[in-house]
């Protein structure tokens, strides 16, 4: 595959969008998922007769901030492979 | 544009001081979070000095994991290339991402282990009865968050060993592509990192600090970590296979 420049810079700037985008896309999801588990170790251990509606409610709330995650992923993914 | 060995060296040089320069300040404030704790935790319980004295540089040790990793990806920067001008733009691109990945990557896991043995070392001051199992949860944690950092080093050993010199017959379009695709791959794998490894050191923290309060509830609370670390750990993982496919894949 040769490239002309036009199109090599193109193609170069999706690829660094997709780079910044998964790496400051998996930021958010990262340290919010983690708040959730600490706080569910918290609650777990003040509560533990409540361990698995709060092991529950831990795993949904992390899914539903996982999203973000997941969209960085499926964005960067589209730029390197369908620009 | 050919480049010369020069080029090259530059590139190498400027991606060991990011490298080391960036690593050494977070791994420095996470061992200072660590050394905070622990002197005010003797303050509080004068009796259990010892007992804290040894979290403390535990966890510091662990804190510092990261800042050894950035020390050595710089080192083999600085002496372990073997340079020539075929090298040419992919490898000034290599070695420059392969500092910032290492460099970035680093931040998140030393503030996560930083707070993890902050609250360890307060916690054994509560409760110094109960310090070596807070001291066996800290340690565990601190390993968790320091898999992303881990991720991290791994991509930088493949962007200074496995990238190819650049071929003779390539078209300028193509030598931009492939270098800013490395350049990318080491922005992945380092900002994305950053997150994980804070929230883990977030969960390990808290994990230790309850296991000081509530030692009865010990496997539970370990449970909630791994399972918690694990989910957080996935986008470091996303990451991960973002940067593989940007080294590999172009």
């Amino acid at each position: 595959m040769n490239l002309t420049l036009a199109q090599g810079i193109v193609k170069a700037s999706a690829l660094l969008g997709a780079g910044l985008c998964m790496g400051m896309g998996a930021l958010g999801p990262g340290v919010g998922e983690g708040f959730v588990a600490g706080k569910a170790c918290e609650g777990i251990a003040r509560s533990p007769e409540n361990a698995s509606l709060i092991t529950r409610t831990m795993l949904v709330g992390q899914a539903v901030s996982e999203s973000t995650g997941i969209y960085s992923l499926v964005i960067a993914l589209l730029l390197i492979f369908s620009t | 544009m050919a480049l010369s060995v020069e080029h090259i060296q530059i590139a190498a040089y400027l991606g060991a001081g990011i490298c080391v320069g960036i690593g050494a300040v977070t791994t420095g404030i996470g061992s200072g979070i660590i050394a905070g704790e622990g002197a005010y935790g003797i303050v509080k319980q004068p009796k259990a000095n010892e007992q804290i004295f040894r979290t403390m540089l535990i966890g510091q040790a662990a804190a510092q994991t990261a800042g050894i990793f950035a020390l050595v990806i710089s080192m083999l920067l600085i002496y372990g290339r073997a340079d020539a001008p075929e090298g040419g733009w992919f490898k000034a691109a290599a070695y420059l991402a392969a500092g910032l990945a290492m460099g970035l990557g680093s931040v998140g896991p030393s503030l996560g282990a930083g707070y993890a043995g902050g609250q360890a070392c307060k916690s054994v001051a509560r409760m110094p009865k109960h310090g070596n199992a807070i001291m066996g949860n800290m340690l565990i944690g601190q390993a968790l968050s320091q898999t992303s950092a881990i991720f991290a080093l791994v991509v930088a050993f493949l962007l200074i060993y496995s990238v190819p010199n650049q071929a003779a017959d390539i078209s300028m379009g193509r030598i931009i592509v492939k270098s800013v695709a490395l350049i990318a791959a080491g922005l992945s794998i380092g900002f994305g990192t950053l997150g994980p490894g804070t929230g883990i050191g977030y969960v390990a923290g808290k994990a230790s600090d309850m296991m000081g309060r509530f030692p009865n509830e010990k496997p539970k609370i370990m449970r909630t970590m791994f399972l918690g670390a694990a989910v957080s750990e996935s986008t470091a993982i996303y990451s991960l296979v973002v940067a593989f496919l940007l080294i590999f894949a172009l």
